[in-house]
Order: structure tokens, then C-alpha cells, then sequence
């Protein structure tokens, strides 16, 4: 894999003709973000790497709307730091870290531990702009909220591990950031597994509600197996979610980085490998990418 | 050779097949006042078997159709011009209700209302509640992605979505869902073909079940409605409530002509009839603490202009408060023969600057623009009561809603929110959209329906797609070479 050719291109146009002219030669590109992850699914027998290293940075950001958007390359550090000086969040916080990139995130529809509470990819994704593998240049979506226009790409694009199109640009939506934001954490036996499950689908919804293993609690310090916690909301209901916290057993409140460790620890096992062929998916690739230049073979797909 | 009519007859029963023009006059049109196509014929199935083999007959016949729930769509998506009209409101079964899993799994024909009814004895609801809730059927919102005021905070019909059963217009019947059902580890492990589906306006396949998620009731609820003197201060209370990091259950904006149509119907809710504008606030969640963000929004909502707070004391007076809000469209109907109930979203920082803009558009046009919308998703509903019969009225109602489209388009925003874009809004989709991106959407809709059979000619304007111009014409001689 090292010894690929990598090429980076600059615009969208230049995305395009490098697809177009893979198609026609019979080439396949990977595609590469920040290159953190670039070893789940099935080998790509590729001819070169396409980096969206040139696709960086925030590109509109009115905290006001609550969303924003960004070049795929972008690193969820970036806009971890960018929205928390507003007092805002881009709740994808994937399972992996924040080296990864927004368009990755996007394109293999990662979740992480919040999404349950806090949107998933799918919810989170407003629009994008992309490339299909016949060098169709898509602008799907928009910045606003609410969007029914037209056949919706975005979510056909979202998840499809860069199969259909190579993601250039997302459009995300953001959260504000809690006015009281606390982790607590839990001895986990067998015996609180089922209250604190009841209690995170009780009226409380915590932000994040994980089971950490016992050898994962010890490597992260917190002894033996953990339920971790995360309760936000105004001090009234963060008061009153504690106390509901404790009464489940004994608990204590930890530092909120322990999200961190635990996200990587939790990076996801590859079910890009376990991909589902049907019928209409692989008219769907046939569509989108007939010559098969993305990520061929990524997901198993018999040619 | 027997006719169409009767093949689907024998499915169905006679009884259930219409193809006598008078009796078919009630299917011409939809809740889009102007626009009107009539079906050639009409077929009624009662069971999930006569649907399937109904779409197959029609699939054999190479007929092309069009699906039906209620008829309450706004953008006239369920008009069947000369061809067969599906309709599914017999489907009208809840199949299943978890109560421990908060799922319900439906028929198409299944009332919106209904479902959130059937789950109240376990304390859940179906929280997309669009204002037609009492007559349009889960089938319908899933085709349109239907949202409610309650999406603000709940999400729109896609989110409550969990899996579909779809029946193609070649008659094969697949499976949806998003692709990462039952995958807790947070990766995909398949597209996300309902994603694909919901919203596609009949254009994809007909819903034959739905499996949909059930919210539970909130533990409390409190409604508040807060009036201002000038338009532009209550869109500024909305950016300030939403700023603050507070997250409504529904944010509603009616203004002074809606006022005044709400107050003068049946349905008068109270609204001080002197006010520019009203804001309906409803928060919700768990009772610790929300008294906290009740207060919040009170002190944003005074601190942005608000003349009067007031906070609804029981649940009589909160129903009264928002029967005022989901019958203002019928009220306007009362104004004037015909109501064209419009549908933009802009991004929420530019309310006020787009409020001040319809209005402008409006005296321009001497029309009366009656506003009432989702204001915390910017998701704008301005509304026209005119008389449809009035070839001058018409005209200018017509260019009004020209602009406005237009100034939302411009201002980053989109062309329809929740009603969908069916015929109506076709003529706004290039403006909209590049040549690249509805070719592209003509694809994703070629993946479910390559015949083109189900709804044809709505959503995307034939000439846009490609891959059509060497089949359907050599007109467009220069792109009939794209053909691929
Ligand atoms: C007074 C009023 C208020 C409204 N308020 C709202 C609102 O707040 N939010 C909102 O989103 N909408 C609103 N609407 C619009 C409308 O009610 C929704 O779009 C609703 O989802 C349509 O449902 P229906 O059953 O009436 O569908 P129909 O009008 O019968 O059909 C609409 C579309 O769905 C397709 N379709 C129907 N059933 C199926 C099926 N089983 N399979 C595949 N395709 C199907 C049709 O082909 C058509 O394209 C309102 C309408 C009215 C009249």
C-alpha cells in the first residue's frame, strides 16, 4: 500500500477528472482522509490513493444557525475547537479519535457513544458535496435544518464508505453545549446492568450511557467494571439527575476526557466486512459507480 | 383483452376498481388548491397480498401509477394525470405495538393521529405531528418525510423511521432500513436505502408496512405564548431561545393576519388580535428543571420585545392555545375560497430579514400573506387566501410566491421543508439544483424505479435527467449523446 501513488487534488473540477480518467482507464483510487483507518473492510486492490488532504477547513460557520460546514478533510479536532468557543459541539465523537476527518466520518457513517442521544451521521449530515464515480459533480442538501427538495443523496452518500462518491464538502448540523455537563461512574454487575438501563430510557436521557469492560476500566483507572454516565441540562435537572444516579448505587463523578480514552478504546470492529448485497445496493453502486474506480472492493462486492 | 380495470378488479373486487369519470371527480385534485388531473382509473386494495399483486399487474401491463394516502399533500404529488390512482387508506391495520420496544409497525393507510392514539395507554406517541395529523396516513408521511411542530425538538418523520417494507413498481417487495439496524457497535453495514426512500414521494415504491419508533409521553409540558408588536422581535426571540442552548419540544410563529383568521374562526384561541405576531412555545421533558427553562425563555422572550408572557395554567388551556396553531390553515380557508399554503426553510439567523421581505413582496403584489410556521427550524410557511377563479388574483398570488421562492433561494435556504415538491414546486428545482445533481437524483430513483413507472413527471423535471433524452426525445439533440 505504501508504495501507491497518492495524488491530491486541489478542486472539485480536479476531483472530477481524476475520476472521469480512472474510469476510462480502468483504474481504481482509494480514498483517504487523514489515513487513520485505512485498514477496515476488505482490501482495495487500488492503482492510486486520492487524499482530500487539499479539502480542509471550515468553509461557513454562523453559530446563530447552529450549523456549519467544512472540507471533508477537516479533523474533528479542528471543529471540536472551533464550535466550543461558541458554546456549541459537533456531537459526531465517533468511536476511533479526533485525528479522523469530518468527510470520513460522514462517508463511513461512524457513530459514537452520544448518538443515541445526540443524532448519529445520518441526523447530523444537513448536505454534501460530492463526486460519483462517473464525475457527476453533487451538491445534496443544504444549511438549514429542514430539507425535503428533491431525492435525498445525502443520505444515500452518508455511510456508503465512499463507494457511491468521494465527499468533499459536509454541511453539519451542531448542538449547544449543556449549561452543566457531568460523567459519573458506576460499578456495573449484573444487578445495576438492568436499573441503570432503565434509567437511561427514563425521562433523564443522558447524553451518553456506555458499559465499560472490566480490563478497559482498569487500563483507564476506574477499578472494575463501569457503567459511564453523562448527564447536561440546566443545574435544576443535572441536580436531580445526580441524585437519581445514586440512588442506583455508588457512584462518582470522573473527569469528562474518560469519553476519550473510552472512544478509542471502542474503536469499531469492521463491519465493513459484513456488508449487505442485495438487490438494490448493488444497483445502487451500478448507478453511481459502473466502472467501479471507489474503494472497489472495500465491501466485499462480487464484481 | 380485457381491460385494465377488470384485471384489477379480480384482485380487489369490482366493488374497489372506480374508472367512471364522474365518481373518479373526488381523486382530481389534493390540499393544492389550482391544480387539478384527472385518473383514468382508480383501485382500492384491502390487504397487503391484493397491494403486491396489484403493483404486479400494473408492472405486466407496464402501467404507470400513482399512490394515494389521504389526499391532504400540499404540493400536489398525489394527482394521477390519465393514468391509475393507488389508493391505500383501506390498509388501515396497526400490524404490531411494542410497548417495551416503543415500536409500532403500521399499514400505509394507517391515520397519523391514530397511531399516537393506539400508544397512549402505554404513554407513547408517534411524535411527527404534522397539522394534518388527524386525516393524513403514515404511508403518505413517509413519502413526503412529513414534519410537525413537534419536529423541532423530535425530529422529522425520517427519524422515527426504523424499517419499510416496499413494494418496487416491478412488483418484487424489499425490505429497508437505514442500513445499521441492530449494529451497536457504530458502523453501517449496509446503505441507507430507507434514507434513500423517505421523502421520495411515491416516486421509489408504495409503502406495503412501516416499522416506526415511539416516543414516550414527556413526564411534563408547558406551554407558553408570547406577543410582539413587531414581526422581526419575535424571530429574534426564537434566535435567542435557540442561542441559549435551549431546545423547545415546538417554536411556532403566527402573525397578525393568522391571528386574526385563528381569532375570528371557530378555533379562537385567544391570541391578542392587536399583536404583530405571537410566538407559541412548548417546553417539555423531564419535571426537574423545567420550570428553569420555562423561566429562561419567559426572560429571553421579554428581553427580546415580548409585550405579554403567558404561561398556559392546565392542560384545557394549552389544547386551546395550539388548536388556535394546527387549525390556522383551515382558518385561512375561511378568509377565501382557496388557500395556497407555501413551504421554504432559510437558515434561522435570516427570519426577521425574510419576514421583512414577504411582506414587501406581498404589498407589492397586492396579495395577503397570512405567515404561521416552524420558527425554531426557519422553516417558513407564508400562506395566500385568494379566489382561485380570479384569473387577475391568481396571477399575482402566482408571482408572489415566485419571488419569495426566489429570495429564499438566495438566501441559502431551500424550496420546501415538509410539503415535498410534487408538481408545484418542479419549476424551482433547476434553480435550485445543478444539471449534475438532479441527473444524479434521476439515478438514485432509477436504482427503485427504472421504468419510471411510480409518480411519474413530479419531483425532478424530466428534461433534467439525462439518461431519458435518448429514449423519450432526439429534441434535445446535443445531450441525447450523454445517454448512458
Ligand atoms: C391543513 C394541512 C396541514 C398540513 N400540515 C402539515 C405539516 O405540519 N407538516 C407536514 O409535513 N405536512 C403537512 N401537510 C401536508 C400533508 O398532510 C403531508 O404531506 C402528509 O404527509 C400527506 O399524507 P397523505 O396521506 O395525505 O398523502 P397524499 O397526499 O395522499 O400523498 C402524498 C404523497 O405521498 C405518496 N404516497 C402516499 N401514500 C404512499 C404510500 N403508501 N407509498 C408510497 N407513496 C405514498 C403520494 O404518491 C404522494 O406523492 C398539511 C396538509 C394540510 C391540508
Amino acid at each position: 500500500m505504501n508504495s501507491l501513488v497518492r495524488f491530491e487534488p486541489k478542486t472539485v473540477t480536479e476531483v472530477a477528472e481524476s475520476i472521469r480518467d480512472a474510469a476510462t482507464r480502468g483504474r481504481v483510487l482509494r480514498l483517504r482522509g487523514a489515513g487513520t483507518w485505512m485498514d477496515v473492510g476488505h482490501a482495495v486492490q487500488a492503482d492510486a490513493e486520492l487524499s482530500l488532504g487539499a479539502f480542509t477547513g471550515i468553509t461557513s460557520y454562523r453559530p446563530e444557525d447552529l450549523t456549519l460546514s467544512a472540507g471533508a478533510g477537516t479533523t474533528l479536532a479542528e471543529l471540536e475547537a472551533a464550535t466550543r468557543v461558541h458554546g456549541q459541539w459537533c456531537p459526531l465523537f465517533p468511536w476511533g479519535d479526533d485525528r479522523g476527518t469530518v468527510g470520513a466520518t460522514i462517508a463511513t457513517g461512524t457513530a459514537g457513544p452520544f448518538a443515541a442521544q445526540l443524532g448519529r451521521p445520518s441526523t447530523l449530515a444537513l448536505g454534501v458535496e460530492c463526486v460519483d464515480g462517473t464525475g457527476r459533480v453533487i451538491a445534496a442538501g443544504a444549511r438549514v435544518v429542514k430539507n425535503v427538495a428533491g431525492f435525498d443523496l445525502t443520505r444515500a452518500v452518508t455511510g456508503s464508505w465512499g463507494t457511491l462518491a468521494v465527499i468533499t464538502q459536509v454541511h453539519l448540523r451542531l448542538r449547544s453545549q449543556p449549561a452543566v455537563d457531568e460523567t459519573w461512574a458506576l460499578a456495573a454487575t449484573e444487578s445495576t446492568d438492568a436499573t441503570v438501563r432503565a434509567f437511561a430510557d427514563g425521562p433523564f436521557a443522558p447524553l451518553g450511557c456506555e458499559r465499560v469492560s472490566a480490563p478497559d476500566a482498569r487500563e483507564l483507572g476506574l477499578g472494575a467494571a463501569r457503567w459511564l454516565v453523562r448527564i447536561g441540562g440546566n443545574a435544576t435537572l443535572v441536580a436531580a439527575a445526580r441524585g437519581a444516579i445514586r440512588a442506583l448505587g455508588v457512584a462518582y463523578e470522573v473527569d469528562a476526557r474518560t469519553w476519550n480514552a473510552i472512544r478509542q478504546r471502542g474503536a469499531p470492529a469492521a463491519r465493513a466486512t459484513l456488508w449487505r448485497w442485495d438487490s438494490l445496493s448493488s444497483r445502487l453502486r451500478e448507478r453511481f459507480d459502473p466502472a467501479r474506480v471507489l474503494n472497489r472492493g472495500l465491501l466485499g462486492e462480487v464484481a | 383483452m380485457t381491460s385494465l380495470a377488470a384485471q384489477l378488479g379480480r384482485i380487489v373486487g369490482d366493488a374497489h376498481v372506480i374508472a367512471r369519470a364522474t365518481q373518479l371527480l373526488v381523486y382530481r385534485s389534493d390540499a393544492l388548491p389550482g391544480l387539478q388531473r384527472a385518473p383514468a382509473r382508480a383501485v382500492f386494495p384491502g390487504t397487503r397480498d391484493e397491494l403486491i399483486e396489484v403493483v404486479r399487474v400494473l408492472a405486466a401491463a407496464g402501467a404507470p401509477f400513482v399512490s394515494r394516502g389521504a389526499g391532504t399533500g400540499l404540493s400536489g404529488g398525489a394527482l394521477a394525470d390519465d393514468i391509475t390512482l393507488l389508493g391505500l387508506h383501506r390498509l388501515k391495520r396497526i400490524l404490531a405495538l411494542d410497548p417495551i420496544a416503543r415500536t409500532a409497525t403500521v399499514e400505509p393507510g394507517v391515520v397519523n393521529a391514530a397511531l399516537t392514539r393506539a400508544g397512549a395507554p402505554h404513554r407513547l406517541h408517534y411524535a411527527p405531528d404534522p397539522s394534518s395529523q388527524t386525516a393524513c396516513t403514515i404511508g403518505g408521511n413517509i413519502a413526503e418525510n412529513a414534519g410537525g411542530p413537534h419536529c423541532l425538538k423530535y425530529g422529522v418523520t425520517l427519524d422515527h423511521a426504523i424499517r419499510a417494507t416496499v413494494v418496487l413498481p416491478s412488483g418484487e417487495v424489499v425490505i429497508l432500513d437505514r442500513g445499521d439496524v441492530a449494529r451497536d457497535d457504530g458502523t453501517q453495514g449496509g446503505y441507507d436505502l430507507l434514507g434513500a426512500f423517505v421523502g421520495s414521494e411515491g416516486c421509489f415504491g408504495v409503502v406495503v408496512d412501516v416499522t416506526v419508533r415511539l416516543t414516550p409521553d414527556p413526564e411534563r409540558v408547558c406551554t407558553l405564548l408570547a406577543d410582539f408588536t413587531r414581526v422581526r422581535d419575535a424571530a429574534d426571540a426564537t434566535s435567542r431561545i435557540i442561542a441559549a442552548g435551549i431546545m423547545p419540544a415546538a417554536l411556532e410563529l403566527m402573525d397578525q393576519p393568522t391571528i386574526e383568521a385563528v381569532e375570528s374562526s371557530v378555533y379562537a384561541a385567544g391570541y391578542p388580535r392587536d399583536a404583530a405576531a405571537v410566538l407559541l412555545i412548548e417546553v417539555d421533558g423531564a419535571a426537574a428543571g423545567l420550570d428553569d427553562d420555562v423561566w429562561a425563555v419567559e426572560r429571553l422572550c421579554r428581553a427580546a420585545g415580548a409585550r405579554t408572557v403567558r404561561v398556559a395554567h392546565d392542560a384545557a388551556e394549552r389544547a386551546r392555545l395550539w388548536l388556535g396553531r394546527k387549525k390556522a390553515f383551515g382558518a385561512m380557508g375561511r378568509v377565501a375560497p382557496h388557500l395556497v399554503v407555501q413551504d421554504a426553510v432559510v437558515p434561522r439567523s435570516m427570519l426577521a430579514e425574510l419576514l421583512d421581505d414577504i411582506a414587501a413582496i406581498g404589498d407589492r403584489h397586492r396579495v395577503r400573506i397570512c405567515n404561521v410556521f416552524h420558527a425554531g427550524d426557519g422553516n417558513l410557511h407564508p400562506n395566500i387566501p385568494y379566489n382561485a377563479h380570479n384569473a387577475d388574483e391568481s396571477a399575482r398570488v402566482h408571482a408572489a410566491m415566485t419571488e419569495i421562492m426566489t429570495r429564499c433561494i438566495a438566501a441559502g435556504g431551500t424550496i420546501t421543508g415538509e410539503h415535498g415538491v410534487g408538481l408545484d414546486k418542479l419549476p424551482y428545482m433547476e434553480q435550485l439544483f445543478t444539471a449534475d445533481t438532479l441527473d444524479a437524483m434521476c439515478s438514485l430513483r432509477a436504482v427503485f424505479d427504472p421504468e419510471r413507472r411510480a409518480n411519474p413527471g413530479k419531483v425532478v423535471p424530466v428534461r433534467a435527467c439525462r439518461e431519458w433524452h435518448g429514449v423519450a426525445s432526439t429534441r434535445h439533440g446535443a445531450r441525447a449523446g450523454e445517454t448512458r
